[in-house]
């Protein structure tokens, strides 16, 4: 009898316990799902007083001559290691690709940066300024022949917020950012943001995501999605991989878009293959062969000297350098006023006259580069740009020091109270060197002395975000708006891990910012930002550099562009997919014949380099 | 007056003897010599300037300021310039500059030509420039300074302490050599490479840190020669006889073993030098090394190797690397020779 307990108990126990947890899972995951769809279908009617709006004014940029057909040709240096856009690994050169075909609710015009209908076609403000409404097209279909109805909408914010994609940063954006998806039936919907903000529509216009395709996510969805093709709203699938070769993405021949006003003419290529080289050189080989169509040049050496070679000579490839209009990263000096020498304002404007930032644009950039004027280049209506930095000016350098009283020591370098004008330079890039060295030797005349620290790229963003530089050379990330709370308000200056790295403490400015963050009118805020531009340059603590606003590509002489060759967006001319500005280009079958004949018997034809300023900034005509 | 040992000046006249190291010798002689005056022929300052019936000799000297020669600017003179305006007007002031009028550290940049620019005997850029325009030459010369003085500091330290303990771990033997020799195994291991690349991505590295570094994992070496020597040596006749004379050990160890090995010491110093030479270049070439824009081997064949188009850069430094290198090691072979002790001694 014993003996039988000894053998029956443990597993009674092992059963219960069984039992006891699938009971527990079970109900988990039916009254989690229960509260997510009471959040996101309401049987109320919507809102009668709001007002819809639509836009079918803005012109077209598209080419009319455009012809569809052909095959695009292009690399990418790595195959990724998934194709999921979300989880582990997704952030890959693929990713955008993907995600192009992927349409949002929304565009904006590329020139006029107005919205223009994509897969909503009208849209609508609530009052309280944070809901945003969406007239859904019912013809808009995935990719599979199933119609995109609010529910993939809906379906977008549970995707998003699942444990099961291993991706917390999403998880948190779509639950503490964006509140929830009404869906009022198939057609109509409204999203809301968590509190009120300006320009709702640069969050709100989120992409649909296949309900169908997904259904009830688990946690295999990691491994089970990584090669799957995900039924998409754009222009292009993909139709064939081979990993570590190739991916082929082909035009959906009855795309539902395809004769709506601002997608008409575009996404003309019927195959865009994107082969695996893993080396730029190599790829530069493949591209005179004639095996890729399109080659950026942006860098100097290939504009100048890699392009003289036949292909270029005999006009077989055309070479174009086109100028955009788009936010510049602050790209500079940034001065640490929690330096002794840094907190009086006359040594920070000294120092940024001291730094001959023409010089190093006139010869180590071959005059490519532009002189950025101001942190805040490129944001339109919110830029000030009536702002230039200060240029090298030994004179100014002289007056500013002497008010605050230095004088030139004997090796030339300003001295007061035994305190040297010799600073630290903080930098992580190889190729800058080349760069600083000039504005070293430039910066002694003025008498200023800088030490080049160069530091590999994580120590030296460590010791930034410490704020223990004297100067540091960087540039930060743009975004679609300036931002100063970050980079300038006191709550974020003297403590680390902060973006305020100059330290910048002022009370009045604080107010202003405050302002600009809380407004929620368009006008006032620009009002706000170009008074805010201006008190910073009056503060001094930065020194901007360098801009690159343009793109320079080569292609070969069977792409065409439109007689506008891009938009004022545009930073690659022959992508092929972006929905914003992509597919402008077309392919002629034709010429290619000839090309490659001519190719065959030595005809040359003219040589072509466009340069393109119809965009460029008024600031740099 | 230092009475030199008829053994050594045997040992030198040996050296005398092979040609190849005693030439060797010669000519790294002159070349460290030219390098320590560098100053004096590679220079932006000019070596003597005559202005209104003054002398001034800025090479040595403090800064001058533009004013002082009549110029309009607070920042040191041109001396380039200096000389074109004097040969323009028809005063009689004049300038003397070095045969390379450039330091290391200026670029040297042109209108609407960008560098490195090719070798010109006109611009005097006898081996052309960089790519931030500065003179290949003077960067070769002032670098090998830097170099040199690099190795010398560290074979200087490395063998004070590797030396030091090496004979006081053959002399006292006992708890003392097992404990260093436990120690040594185990520093010994630690990967050399991988410290000054970490302790250079946190501070940017000066010369004296990089000794250090350097002298940290190196001191090793000397120590296990010098242990065996001095174990062998402390069991010959002039010991025990010193030892029975009342002689201390610090004095045995320092006044008669330590000359009885000098000769072993001195053929192993080339071949430190040159090892010193490599290492530094080597880490400058990584990017671990001296901060920039100091002038430097390794950051020149850098340059070189990502633009071999310009072949003169690669080309100069991997001359000057050769050139040197070959030097030491002919010194090197030399000096082992002529201190062989087989030739000397004999057993019986």
């Amino acid at each position: 009898m014993k003996k039988l307990i000894n053998i029956f108990l443990p597993i009674l126990i092992i059963f219960f316990i069984i039992i006891i947890s699938c009971k527990k899972t079970d109900s988990n995951v039916s009254q989690d799902s229960e509260e997510i769809f009471k959040a996101f279908y309401s049987s109320e009617p919507i809102p009668s007083d709001i007002i819809w709006l639509t836009n079918d004014t803005d012109l077209e940029f598209a080419s009319p001559e455009a012809k569809k057909g052909g095959t695009l040709n292009s690399f990418i240096l790595s195959f990724p290691n998934t194709f999921r856009v979300v989880g582990p690994d997704s952030n890959n050169s693929l990713r955008g690709l993907i995600l192009d075909n992927q349409l949002s609710l929304l565009e904006m015009h590329p020139n006029s940066e107005n919205l223009i209908p994509s897969l909503a076609t009208h849209w609508a403000f609530d009052k309280n300024k944070r809901t945003m409404y969406f007239k859904l097209d019912k013809n808009a279909k995935w990719s599979d022949g199933v119609s995109v109805t609010g529910h993939d909408y809906a379906y977008t914010i549970e995707f998003m917020r699942s444990k099961h994609i291993v991706a917390p940063w999403y998880n948190d954006y779509y639950t503490n950012f964006i509140e929830k998806v009404i869906v009022y039936d198939d057609y109509t919907i409204s999203i809301s943001l968590n509190k009120p903000l300006p320009e709702l529509y640069l969050y709100l216009t989120l992409s649909p995501t296949p309900r169908h395709f997904y259904k009830q996510l688990n946690e295999e969805f990691i491994t089970k999605y990584n090669w799957s093709i995900v039924p998409n709203t754009g222009p292009y699938q993909i139709t064939k991989f081979n990993k570590g070769k190739f991916i082929i993405f082909e035009r959906k021949k009855d795309w539902w878009a395809k004769d709506l006003k601002y997608f008409k003419n575009r996404f003309n290529a019927d195959r865009v293959i994107f082969k695996v080289i893993k080396d730029n050189n190599i790829a530069w080989e493949y591209f005179k062969k004639g095996s890729i169509d399109v080659f950026g040049l942006t860098i100097p050496d290939y504009w100048y000297d890699k392009t003289k070679v036949k292909e270029f000579e005999y006009g077989y490839i055309n070479k174009i350098w086109f100028f955009n209009d788009t936010p510049q990263s602050a790209m500079g000096m940034y001065l640490n006023q929690d330096k002794e020498i840094f907190k009086d304002k006359n040594v920070r404007y000294a120092f940024a006259h001291a730094m001959n930032v023409e010089k190093v644009i006139k010869t180590v950039l071959r005059d490519d580069y532009f002189r950025l004027e101001n942190g805040y280049v490129g944001y339109g209506k919110y830029s000030n740009n009536k702002i230039r930095a200060r240029r090298f000016d030994l004179d100014k350098v002289d007056n500013y020091m002497k008010k605050s009283g230095w004088n030139r020591g004997d090796d030339g370098i300003w001295i007061k109270n035994g305190l040297r004008f010799s600073v630290d330079v903080v930098y992580s890039q190889e190729e800058h060197t080349k760069r600083l060295v000039v504005l070293k030797e430039e910066a002694k005349k003025a008498g200023v002395e800088l030490n080049l620290d160069r530091l590999d790229p994580a120590t030296s963003y460590k010791k930034i975000l410490e704020k223990k530089h004297d100067v540091a050379w960087m540039g930060w990330s743009t975004s679609s708006r300036p931002r100063f709370w970050e980079h300038y308000h006191s709550d974020n200056a003297h403590k680390p891990q902060t973006n305020n790295v100059t330290n910048n403490d002022d009370k009045e400015l604080d107010i202003l910012i405050d302002q600009y963050r809380n407004s929620i009118d368009e006008n006032e805020r620009i009002k706000l930002s170009l008074i805010l531009q201006e008190k910073i340059y009056n503060i001094g603590d930065f020194v901007p550099t360098f801009m690159i606003p343009y793109v320079r590509e080569a292609y070969w002489r069977w792409i065409k562009l439109p007689k506008k060759f891009g938009t004022k967006v545009t930073d690659n001319l022959f992508d092929p997919f972006n929905t914003s500005y992509g597919g402008l280009f077309w392919i002629d079958e034709n010429i290619k014949k000839e090309t490659l004949d001519a190719l065959k018997s030595g005809i040359k034809f003219e040589p072509v380099t466009i340069v393109d300023e119809t965009y460029k900034m008024d600031i740099i005509k | 007056m230092i009475r030199i040992n008829p053994l050594t000046l045997n040992k030198i006249k040996r050296f005398k003897s092979i040609k190849r190291g005693y030439y060797s010798f010669i000519i790294f002689f002159i070349i460290i010599l030219f390098t320590l005056f560098a100053e004096l022929f590679i220079n932006n300052r000019a070596l003597i300037v005559y202005y209104n019936k003054k002398i001034y000799f800025p090479v040595y000297n403090k800064m001058y300021p533009g004013k002082v020669f009549g110029l309009d600017y607070d920042y040191e003179t041109n001396y380039r310039e200096l000389k074109n305006n004097f040969s323009n007007s028809s005063s009689d002031n004049w300038v003397l500059l070095p045969i390379v009028p450039f330091n290391s550290y200026e670029n040297d940049l042109k209108e609407n030509l960008y560098p490195p620019y090719p070798p010109s005997l006109k611009d005097k850029h006898f081996v052309g420039t960089d790519k931030a325009g500065r003179d290949i030459l003077a960067r070769l010369v002032y670098g090998f300074r830097l170099a040199l003085l690099f190795s010398f500091t560290l074979l200087i330290i490395n063998y004070m302490i590797g030396i030091s303990i090496g004979c006081i771990m053959g002399y006292f033997g006992g708890v003392f050599d097992i404990v260093f020799q436990r120690i040594i195994e185990i520093w010994s291991n630690v990967p050399f490479l991988y410290v000054v690349i970490i302790i250079s991505s946190i501070v940017t590295p000066n010369i004296m840190l990089l000794i250090l570094i350097m002298v940290f994992f190196q001191w090793i070496g000397m120590t296990w020669v010098m242990r065996t020597i001095t174990y062998k040596e402390k069991e010959r006749d002039y010991v025990l006889a010193a030892r029975s004379l009342g002689a201390s050990s610090s004095r045995i160890i320092f006044r008669h073993i330590i000359p009885n090995t000098i000769s072993i010491i001195i053929t192993y110093a080339p071949f430190s030098i040159s090892s010193g030479i490599i290492t530094l270049t080597s880490l400058d070439y990584l990017g671990f090394g001296l901060k920039p824009p100091s002038p430097s081997w390794g950051e020149l064949l850098q340059q070189g190797w990502s633009s071999l188009q310009s072949y003169w850069i690669a080309g100069s430094v991997i001359s000057a690397m050769i050139l040197v290198l070959t030097l030491v090691t002919f010194i090197g072979e030399a000096v082992r020779e002529a201190f062989d002790p087989k030739l000397f001694t004999t057993y019986e």
